[in-house]
């Protein structure tokens, strides 16, 4: 088991306690967002399927129940609300078990908030495979016979990203991608329309909802982030001037993140 | 924790852990909706408590035989035992995707829809390999070893093969979109890319390796995979690993608004 050294016992609870302050003081204050072009992207490729009559895919990849899924299924659920307004179809391959029945009822509840429950068809919330290839051929399948207008891929992806990418490219879908998995942002980037890079897929949510609370999370993300980008300076400072100020200095600061 | 047991006892415990989730699944059917999300939330949050206590709370050597180095604390025995109870979970839902699957491809073929035919391969396919895997289990005779060997390792891996096979064209196709000249970061990339390309064959290595040590090709090809690409890749990373902790401290607080969760009051 691993266990926290004494930098991640200050800086893990640091990051925390600034985010759910922020958290908090956004809760009394309009903030600004600056805008993401991939996420502005869902909306227009929401009006192209719709303009076109075609469905859309969403595709939530292939995490189980983990932060980055979720983060899939809460962007998921938002481009699924503004369909079921235009009364656009929605498919979504799921591929592990155990998201299933959570994704399944987040959509279900999304019909029903819109108003919409009639909407709700649950032959499009499809349970395919397990197996990553497997999966990956069940969905390039789905998005050649039902000639999907949009695809969306948000998720965790791995090799079968670019069999996605590829296959919704050659139906002339609009694509939009949002992944954490960094060795996968190449694939999208070449293949996709529009791709949401880093934490940009973590600000989905905020940027969509523009819920106090998630914005306020937001600004708390950046706060911490200069905080690790001005320990990055220092480090490279020390490192630096080691020859003039002595190595001491440097492997004291370098000691602290062994 | 819970050691492995045997004879009766084992099909005891089968028994009560089947009544136990039986008992549990119907309290939570019964519970009223308006209390099932502070209840989902008081769940998360003692799921959560348990693992930042584990992580944080000092260690002290807790040696055991398979791992005489081992550091913990009061908590760190519980870890595998409650991990495992995902597990559990995650076999139960094993079986609701099959279901779906079983479900819409059985309402397919009722209906003699279009592909129909493709949902009556698909469910003949899963029946005769469960069928044919507990066979294996139960009788490991050479027949059905060499079954289900024809089946899994003959049939199965061979298309996951195949699919895994079929990337390398796809990344050809996206790789010519990618890298035509449209715009000066669509040169950056190309030239980039040929670069690295070149850095990785023989050929090129030896054509360059009379010029000064600096325009060596593969010296070239290291310094934009550790110099440009690497610290970039990392700046993702730590963006992403910042995200993905405030995103999971919503999620473990109950402060998770405006998506699958209520809206904001």
């Amino acid at each position: 088991m691993e266990h926290a050294s004494l930098t991640v016992q200050i800086l893990l609870p640091l990051i925390s306690v600034i985010i759910v302050a922020t958290i908090l003081m956004a809760r009394r204050r309009q903030l600004f967002i600056r805008r993401i072009q991939g996420l502005t992207a869902i909306d227009e490729a929401i009006g192209r399927a719709t303009e076109m009559g075609r469905p859309m895919l969403c595709c939530p990849g292939l995490g189980g129940i983990d932060v980055p899924t979720l983060q899939a299924l809460s962007i998921i659920t938002y481009i699924v609300r503004a369909s079921a307004r235009f009364g656009t179809r929605v498919i979504v391959p799921v591929s592990d078990p155990t998201t299933f029945p959570i994704i399944e009822e987040a959509i279900r509840d999304a019909y029903v908030a819109e108003g919409r429950p009639e909407q709700f068809n649950s032959n499009d919330i499809r349970f395919l495979s397990n197996r990553q290839f497997a999966y990956a051929a069940s969905v390039a399948g789905l998005i050649w016979r039902e000639q999907v207008a949009s695809c969306f891929l948000f998720g965790l992806f791995y090799a079968e990203s670019l069999i996605f990418a590829e296959t919704g490219q050659q139906v002339g879908a609009i694509q939009v991608a949002g992944t954490p998995s960094t060795t996968q942002i190449p694939f999208f980037i070449a293949a996709c329309d529009y791709v949401i890079i880093g934490d940009e897929f973590y600000a989905a949510s905020a940027y969509l909802s523009r819920e106090p609370t998630l914005l306020g999370s937001l600004v708390g993300q950046d706060i911490c982030k200069g905080i690790l980008i001005l320990l990055v300076l220092i480090g490279a400072a020390l490192v630096s001037l080691a020859p003039l100020i002595g190595p001491p200095a440097g492997q004291w600061f370098f000691k602290l993140f062994q | 924790m819970f050691q492995p047991v045997q004879g009766y006892r084992w099909y005891g415990y089968i028994a009560g852990a089947l009544l136990v989730s039986l008992v549990v699944v119907l309290i939570l059917q019964q519970t009223p909706p308006r209390f099932r999300k502070p209840l989902i939330r008081a769940i998360t949050l003692l799921g959560g408590l348990f693992y930042a206590l584990e992580f944080f709370l000092p260690t002290h050597p807790m040696p055991t035989p398979e791992d005489p180095q081992r550091v913990g604390n009061f908590l760190t025995p519980y870890v595998v035992p409650f991990g495992n109870t995902s597990v559990i979970i995650a076999a139960w839902t094993v079986g609701l995707g099959f279901i779906n699957l079983v479900q819409v491809h059985s309402r397919r073929l009722l209906r003699g829809a279009e592909g129909a035919f493709n949902s009556a391969v698909l469910l003949i396919s899963m029946a005769v390999m469960i069928v044919v895997h507990i066979l294996q289990k139960v009788h490991p005779n050479a027949i059905n070893k060499n079954l289900h060997h024809l089946l899994f390792d003959g049939a199965l891996q061979s298309l996951d093969a195949t699919m895994f096979s079929i990337i390398a064209f796809y990344i050809v196709s996206a790789a010519y979109r990618a890298f035509r000249v449209r715009s000066v970061e669509a040169t950056f990339l190309l030239v980039t890319a040929v670069l690295v390309m070149l850095g990785q064959i023989m050929v090129a290595q030896a054509v360059t390796m009379h010029l000064p040590h600096n325009l060596h090709v593969e010296v070239i090809r290291d310094w934009i995979l550790t110099k440009a690409n690497a610290p970039a890749t990392r700046a993702i990373a730590f963006g992403l690993g910042i995200g993905g902790l405030a995103v999971a401290l919503r999620i473990w607080l109950g402060l998770e608004r405006g998506s699958y969760f209520e809206a904001q009051e």
